[in-house]
């Protein structure tokens, strides 16, 4: 425990430099604005970005990218609250209590409700990474490939098991993602598989083009769709108030502790931070008070649970990217597929060989959150100001950026027509209740789990008998057919709960 | 309009379409277990049934969801309206280039509405290509298609 402080104050060496410190403001400020424009959200943003880090130091590239992620999530909430729309998937249980709030004249105290929930959310998970990461780690050196592949079939089967949507439509999207993972060169045989005659599938889809697509092409026609009128509240802050509330935000410790719980458990099984603020929301309803006013006109503890959930989630889900290599949530995929182009290796090693590397940007996640409520709450008025820009006018400019972001990948038009089809393909998932991370997901480790489970059985030849050959991976499968099984013998004993159906993503 | 029943059979055929044709290329490729331990098709056959077999099952569901509208007219309309010339725009890059076609492209939309002044609406078409030019061109160096009719006159 003692080597993990030393090494989080090695990490703080690292982080707190001027030129780090910069990154994070740029990071926020970027993330703020994805955040809060509709059609642009935190995946689409940190992909977008990737490409400018190559050069970069990967601490530094890091550093860049998780804070947009955290600046991305704060700027979903700023458009939940005032305008009713939510910037992010993972802020709509915000608007829930948000936006009445706002409505009702007191926009400082729902703004300042929201960013103290978040922040304290976030703290819970980064707290979490630093006293739990490297334990993890170290354990998982000793996984072999039968290992590897039991606890991704474990983080799977959670996903179809307690993501929220259909199984079977999870189902189908995890596999979507496997198979176009397998697209190109077979890594381990060097034959071209899937091509489906197309020659310059070889190289695979890579993706980026799949989150721009997904997210940005078919968020954006949800959008349009929606037909949003921004009927903003004021934007003024009120900077005592903020005070007033934060100094406040004590009274609902209860409500504080149990969403960050809820969030660290959605963002470690990659339940991701959209479903854990659902259900955090849920959870909250069900523990209100009799008498005190009713979930969604305006109660704090209707902004604190999302809030504080959507956070935690967000935070925890690098858990598991740093120290198994499984991200748990879209976004930590695409940071993941990061540092695989930068030449890290994500998983356990890294605290081995890149110590720097994590223990940088563990550091960071503390200062960056900082950085982010600071930020955020000093320029609510200005990101408000962008939200009067027409939609008609935001629309093409976004949809232009993603046909701009998905070229640049390779520079190949193909990846522009690919974009535009998983657009079509987000688009219906959406309407349909599908998830999209799970499909990213895939497209990101579907490899590295196929190559384990190739390993395992090279080392087995051919015997499945490999999964169940020592007690820990029979645990490990065990344990995904229960999150796989469970949650569906649940629901099958117990009436359907509706405010647990609508959670996405 | 469309309904929602339509939204589930239409996805579910999608994706049905996909993993059957996922499972046909991987037996080309070779399936079960050869010199090199697992064939590389085998893991793209396991997903493609998946794919498949879920599929039918959600086709299955889908058929039996109500006729409930999930995109009235008038969305529908306004989804049309950004697609469309969304897929013209796409369909323009190779021959425009990527700078003539955002510029035509924002310039449709954006005057499609009528609701800025032209002058308003041509400034933000050309802001559009020339950010651009200035990011991706200039500051990144990462060269958009210029297209091929530009291309011929040597631009």
């Amino acid at each position: 425990m003692e080597s993990n402080i030393e090494s989080l104050m090695h990490g703080f060496g690292i982080a707190i430099t001027m030129q780090h410190i910069l990154l994070m403001v740029v990071g926020v400020l970027l993330g703020i604005l994805v955040g809060v424009l509709p059609g642009l959200g935190a995946p689409n943003g940190v992909s977008l970005l990737l490409p400018l880090t190559f050069g970069m130091q990967p601490v530094s590239a890091i550093i860049l990218l998780s804070s947009m992620y955290w600046g991305a999530l704060f700027g979903g909430s700023v458009t939940s609250i005032l305008f009713n729309i939510p910037g992010e998937p993972s802020s709509v249980a915000t608007t829930f209590d948000g936006y009445p709030m706002a409505r009702d004249g007191r926009p400082s105290t729902a703004l300042a409700t929201a960013f103290g929930s978040a922040a304290f959310g976030a703290l819970v998970g980064v707290v979490l990474i630093t006293l739990v990461a490297s334990w993890v780690a170290q354990f998982a050196l000793r996984f072999g490939p039968p290992e590897y592949f039991a606890v991704y079939f474990l983080a799977f089967a959670s996903f179809v098991g307690m993501g929220g949507t259909p199984p079977i439509k999870t189902l189908v999207a995890l596999s979507i993602g496997f198979a176009i993972a397998a697209i190109g060169i077979d890594t381990v045989s060097g034959s071209v598989r899937l091509t489906f005659g197309v020659p310059e599938l070889v190289k695979g889809v890579d993706f980026v083009v799949a989150v721009m697509g997904l997210f940005g092409i078919g968020e954006l026609l949800l959008a349009v769709e929606e037909e949003m009128h921004a009927k903003a509240v004021s934007s003024k802050i009120d900077w005592r108030e903020v005070l007033r509330t934060i100094a406040g935000l004590p009274r609902y410790g209860g409500t504080l502790l149990r969403s960050a719980a809820i969030g660290c458990w959605m963002g470690i099984t990659p339940g991701g931070p959209t479903a854990a603020s659902f259900m955090s929301y849920g959870v909250a309803k069900r523990f209100a008070r009799k008498g005190s006013r009713p979930f969604g006109t305006g109660v704090p503890e209707g902004i604190v649970a999302p809030e504080a959930a959507d956070h935690s989630a967000g935070t925890s889900a690098l858990l598991p990217m740093l120290s198994l290599g499984i991200p748990g949530s879209a976004t930590a995929a695409v940071m993941m597929g990061g540092l695989m182009i930068w030449g890290l290796n994500p998983g356990p090693m890294l605290f081995v060989d890149q110590r720097d590397f994590v223990w940088g940007l563990i550091a960071s996640m503390y200062v960056s959150n900082i950085v982010a409520v600071v930020l955020v709450l000093a320029t609510v008025p200005m990101f408000a100001a962008l939200m009067r820009i027409p939609f008609f006018i935001i629309a093409p400019l976004i949809f232009i950026i993603c046909t701009v972001g998905a070229y640049s990948v390779s520079n190949s038009y193909l990846d522009v027509v690919l974009m535009f089809g998983f657009g079509i393909l987000g688009y219906l998932f959406k309407k349909a209740a599908y998830p999209l991370a799970p499909l990213v997901l895939a497209i990101v480790i579907g490899d590295k789990a196929e190559d384990a489970f190739r390993q395992a059985m090279l080392m087995s030849k051919g015997s499945l008998g490999i999964f169940f050959s020592s007690p820990l991976v029979t645990c490990l499968i065990l344990g995904g057919f229960a999150f796989l099984l469970v949650p569906q013998l649940m629901k099958l004993a117990r009436p359907r709960r509706p405010d647990l159906e609508a959670t996405e993503v | 309009m469309i309904s929602q029943r339509a939204i589930e059979v239409t996805t579910a055929v999608l994706t049905g379409i996909f993993g059957v044709a996922v499972v046909v290329s991987s037996m080309e490729v070779g399936i079960g277990w050869g010199e090199k331990g697992v064939d590389a098709g085998t893991f793209p056959l396991i997903v493609g049934s998946a794919i498949a077999l879920g599929s039918l099952y959600n086709l299955a569901r889908g058929v039996l969801v109500g006729h409930e509208i999930a995109v009235s007219w008038p969305a529908l309309r306004r989804v049309a309206g950004l697609f469309v010339p969304a897929a013209v725009f796409i369909a323009l890059i190779p021959s425009f280039g990527m700078y003539a076609a955002s510029f035509a492209y924002t310039l449709a939309t954006v005057g499609w509405q009528r609701k800025l002044p032209p002058w308003k609406t041509v400034a933000v078409a050309l802001a559009v290509p020339l950010f651009l030019y200035v990011v991706f061109e200039k500051a990144f160096v990462v060269t958009l298609p210029h297209g091929t009719l530009f291309e011929m006159m040597g631009f």
